[in-house]
């Protein structure tokens, strides 16, 4: 069974935007996902649907293999929600938000106060528990809504955009504890604007756009399959550079930049073809990105 | 009942009780300002009514006025709150039920409200009680006055709940209250008998659903009006009912609340 079954997802909103055409995505159990994709392409929309805050206009999803709408109560109890927005309650304190955040899902008061406290630990915020939210920065904000989403201790976490606005030391520190959450078991659905956090945390990925999927797979696969590995040759005489037409190349100054999807099988023959005519002085290889299948893939 | 449930209750009633100076201690200072000048300084000039005293007649209106008010209030508000700072979608994608989230805010609106007439009630018998007051005032059936101090905190509780979704903006939740539910109450005979007013003002008077509230809890503690009795439980009963029920819908469709 997988942790999110998506079959034919579709949502049009009331102004007749089309926000799902349709999609399909099934995030095994235990895995670190990304849903990437630009502005506006479905992915607050999709998770939106999984939780409850967006009503669908068709099609179907299961949370641990529990149906949305017909058993949304066991759905609900497996999602714990970070949202893209930050909405904390400012009449409480943030212990106080998070003992009733756990009520919410069930969880015993007692209980709920010991794994508040020691959630407040792990993410640096206990000295500020009995502060209200009004008192603290960007940063420790967001940290209380990974706390809300985790208080109730659900195998699945969604993460809108978790770390958006915070500082890098704060991003690696979070980005540390996800991976030791998803380590310890718990399945993560992560969507962020920054590609290289995806690439970093995520072994699956998939990329939406204008409502649709357009590339699901493993990461590492994805990249190999549709980013361009950079080839840069610092040779002393580029104007009598002849290379094949088979290379995709250009030259600035007295740098050829070769773009290949194999560097290994590519680099002995390009190397070759330009030693007939100059002399190289510095090989550098860049390899594709994440952040390059992104721009490619939705053709930015 | 469920911990999921209880909990969202507990807030709801958390809320307002830790907001206590802005929640309930209004409630009762306006009332007791109602009450020294209209009961204790007007009222010797008015002279008796229905045979109570000025002051212990105005009592039940003064109390269904705060109740109204307080519960109506009360959940517009937090409906509001939530609303504009977001945090409606805890509860929004917590496992609870339309049903169950509607309970919550009516039920700790119902509270509040019913905290706030009770509390009106217990300072007037006090008040009475005091020396050179106009009147004596005791609540001659107790159970019955609870009752009506509940349904009607529960019916305007609800009326919140329905607003508070449906409201765009602050102004339009304080609209009900001071251009509806304000005239509503003063016209429904809080500082007067119906049976004052010539014709057609006492007819019109019978369709305002809070005068029949008003003679409702008037009959439970003063024992005026008891043929009035029946179809006051009975309009307080159906609209309870009838606003839990909307109320209900609209957070299980997500209506205004979800995309």
């Amino acid at each position: 069974m997988n942790a999110i079954e998506i079959s034919s997802l579709k949502k049009t909103y009331d102004t007749g935007d089309k926000a799902l055409k349709g999609i399909d995505l099934n995030i095994k159990k235990g895995s670190f996902f990304g849903l990437l994709g630009p502005n506006g392409a479905g992915k607050t929309t999709t998770i939106g649907i999984l939780t409850g805050l967006v009503n669908k206009t068709s099609g179907s999803a299961k949370i641990l293999g529990y149906d949305i709408i017909d058993d949304f109560k066991l759905a609900r109890k497996s999602i714990g929600l970070s949202p893209q927005e930050i909405n904390l309650d400012v009449f409480f304190s943030i212990r106080k938000i998070l003992i009733f955040q756990a009520g919410y899902y069930g969880v015993p008061q007692k209980l709920a106060e010991n794994r508040v406290d020691t959630i407040l630990k792990k993410l640096e915020l206990y000295h500020k528990k009995d502060e209200t939210s009004r008192h603290l920065s960007g940063g420790m904000k967001r940290r209380v809504q990974i706390a809300k989403a985790l208080i109730h201790d659900p195998p699945i976490l969604i993460l809108d955009e978790p770390t958006a606005g915070v500082d890098i030391e704060l991003r690696h520190m979070l980005w540390k504890y996800l991976k030791e959450l998803n380590n310890q078991g718990k399945t993560i659905l992560l969507t962020t604007h920054y590609i290289e956090e995806a690439e970093k945390l995520c072994d699956e990925i998939a990329i939406i756009n204008n409502g649709e999927i357009i590339k699901q797979g493993e990461t590492k696969s994805i990249i190999k399959e549709v980013s361009l590995n950079t080839i840069e040759i610092e040779v002393d005489k580029p104007n009598d550079i002849k290379l094949s037409d088979d290379f995709d190349f250009s030259i600035n100054d007295n740098i050829i930049k070769i773009q290949t999807k194999e560097v290994n099988k590519e680099i002995t023959k390009i190397i070759k073809e330009i030693e007939q005519t100059a002399t190289i002085n510095n090989i550098n290889i860049i390899k594709g990105s994440l952040e390059d299948a992104f721009l490619k893939l939705t053709n930015k | 009942m469920n911990i999921e449930f209880l909990t969202f209750l507990r807030r709801e009633i958390y809320r307002f009780m830790v907001l206590y100076k802005q929640t309930i201690v209004p409630a009762l200072l306006s009332s007791l300002l109602y009450i020294l000048v209209f009961g204790e300084a007007l009222g010797s000039r008015i002279g008796p009514l229905e045979g109570q005293s000025y002051m212990s007649y105005i009592v039940p209106g003064l109390a269904m006025m705060s109740v109204i008010t307080q519960s109506y209030q009360n959940s517009a508000s937090s409906i509001m709150q939530a609303k504009y700072l977001k945090f409606i979608e805890d509860i929004l994608i917590a496992p609870l039920s339309g049903l169950q989230i509607s309970l919550g805010y009516i039920i700790g609106g119902a509270i509040r409200g019913l905290i706030c007439g009770l509390a009106i009630l217990i300072m007037c018998i006090i008040l009475s009680e005091m020396p050179n007051a106009q009147g004596q005032f005791n609540i001659k059936n107790w159970p019955l006055t609870i009752l009506y101090l509940l349904t009607v905190s529960w019916t305007f509780s609800a009326f919140g709940v329905i607003i508070g979704i449906i409201a765009k903006s602050w102004d339009e939740i304080g609209s009900f209250s001071n251009f509806i539910f304000m005239p509503m109450t003063f016209l429904g005979g809080v500082f007067y008998s119906v049976d004052m007013l010539s014709e057609p003002w006492r007819t019109i008077s019978y369709f305002n659903p809070i005068y029949w509230m008003i003679s409702g809890l008037r009959y439970s503690t003063l024992n005026i009006g008891e043929d009035l009795n029946l179809i006051s439980l009975f309009l307080c009963i159906s609209f309870s009912c009838l606003f839990t029920i909307i109320a209900s819908y609209l957070f299980k469709t997500g209506y205004k609340i979800k995309s």
